[in-house]
């Protein structure tokens, strides 16, 4: 069997129809198989203490339940990886603030440069993390951070039944800390404190990428006047409060 | 100068590796040690050939763990969570052969196997 010239053409056509379109189709029909943190993203995070109810701790617990954060009954042994703490100006003039307060995930971390075996890092986009496989327990990074958002595991985590099993537990005698929900992060979602907040709170947190100019927060930081916890120390930290 | 082994030595040494042959031959594994029976697996087959995770699966779990904690990548087929899709449960599978083997990993202190 012969094939015209036109036939031939068309098939060729076809062909090269195909390969253009064939790597688009597979993108968008699979899930994303392989998640990788990208170097051009730095995420942070704007509270609205004007929003923020001293009543209200929907974001504490949403974070307990999102990362097994355990509560052992004991106030001196207890974790947090997010706590309210209460501002009150030192001249008595003005209004006391509630505030949520967590790791500032600073760019220069005290508690990374401290840390004796590298289990403290910054990864790629900007997260300060702790590798729980390489933490000895030494509590360096604790006594480093002045944000006060480090806990060390003193007992063995309680037995529950309802475990969100994508976040692993800690065993006794590791460091840790507020992850800003990486394992949401890579999935595209947002840290659960901040679902908590515009959920059952009044929406005062907002998180983002504020490499990206488009993003809401890099717009809202440059539109409200918005300072950070202790910016004297130099540590630039992530975690951006309006209205202190 | 070189070195000729006299007859005796080589006759001895002849003996000696004959022995020692012998000996692994001769002594099987000892009774009531056979290797354990694990439970099969549902899936089709594994992320990589039987054989290769029988012998180097703790290398990819390590390998895979300090990727992910440290470079946030996440192999969606290659992680923890997803071996309990074919091996739903960990005291048949896993721990069976660590306990055959008296090996004691730590991954289950922390990581919550899915049921």
């Amino acid at each position: 069997m012969t094939m015209d010239r036109r036939s031939v053409l068309g098939l060729g056509g076809m062909l090269a129809a195909g390969v253009l379109l064939a790597p688009g189709l597979r993108l968008v029909a699979a899930p994303e198989e392989a998640t990788e943190a990208s170097d051009k993203r730095r995420w942070a995070m704007l509270i609205d203490t004007n929003q923020c109810d001293p009543s209200c701790t929907s974001c504490m617990k949403a974070c307990r339940v999102e990362n097994n954060v355990p509560l052992f009954g004991d106030p001196k042994r207890d974790i947090h990886w997010i706590r309210k703490v209460e501002l009150r100006p030192k001249d008595g003039k003005g209004p006391d603030r509630s505030l949520p307060m967590l790791c500032n995930h600073c760019e220069n971390p005290p508690c990374v440069h401290v840390c004796p075996t590298q289990a403290s890092f910054i990864r790629k986009d900007g997260l300060v993390l702790i590798d729980m496989h390489r933490c000895i327990g030494c509590r360096y990074c604790m006594i480093a951070c002045p944000y006060k958002a480090r806990s060390l595991v003193y007992n063995e985590p309680p037995e529950s039944a309802s475990h969100n099993r994508k976040v692993p537990r800690r065993a006794m005698g590791v460091v840790e800390k507020c992850t800003f929900c990486v394992h949401r992060l890579d999935e595209g979602g947002q840290p659960a404190c901040v679902e908590a907040c515009s959920n059952e709170g009044k929406g005062g947190m907002l998180f983002g990428d504020v490499n990206d100019p488009n993003s809401a927060i890099s717009q809202k930081l440059h539109q409200v006047l918005s300072t950070t916890i202790r910016p004297d120390l130099g540590l630039k930290p992530r975690v951006h409060y309006q209205g202190i | 100068m070189d070195y000729f082994p006299t007859l005796a030595t080589r006759v001895s040494l002849a003996l000696l590796l004959v022995l020692f042959l012998g000996a692994i031959g001769v002594y099987p594994s000892t009774a009531g040690a056979d290797p354990p029976q694990l439970e099969k697996p549902k899936g089709e087959r594994c992320i990589r050939d039987t054989n290769w995770m029988r012998h180097n699966h703790m290398d990819l779990l390590k390998h895979n763990r300090s990727l992910t904690v440290r470079e946030g990548k996440r192999i969606r087929s290659e992680s923890l969570l997803q071996c309990a899709g074919c091996h739903p449960n960990r005291d048949r599978f896993c721990d069976r052969c660590h306990g055959y083997v008296a090996v004691a990993p730590d991954c289950f202190e922390c990581h919550i196997y899915p049921e």
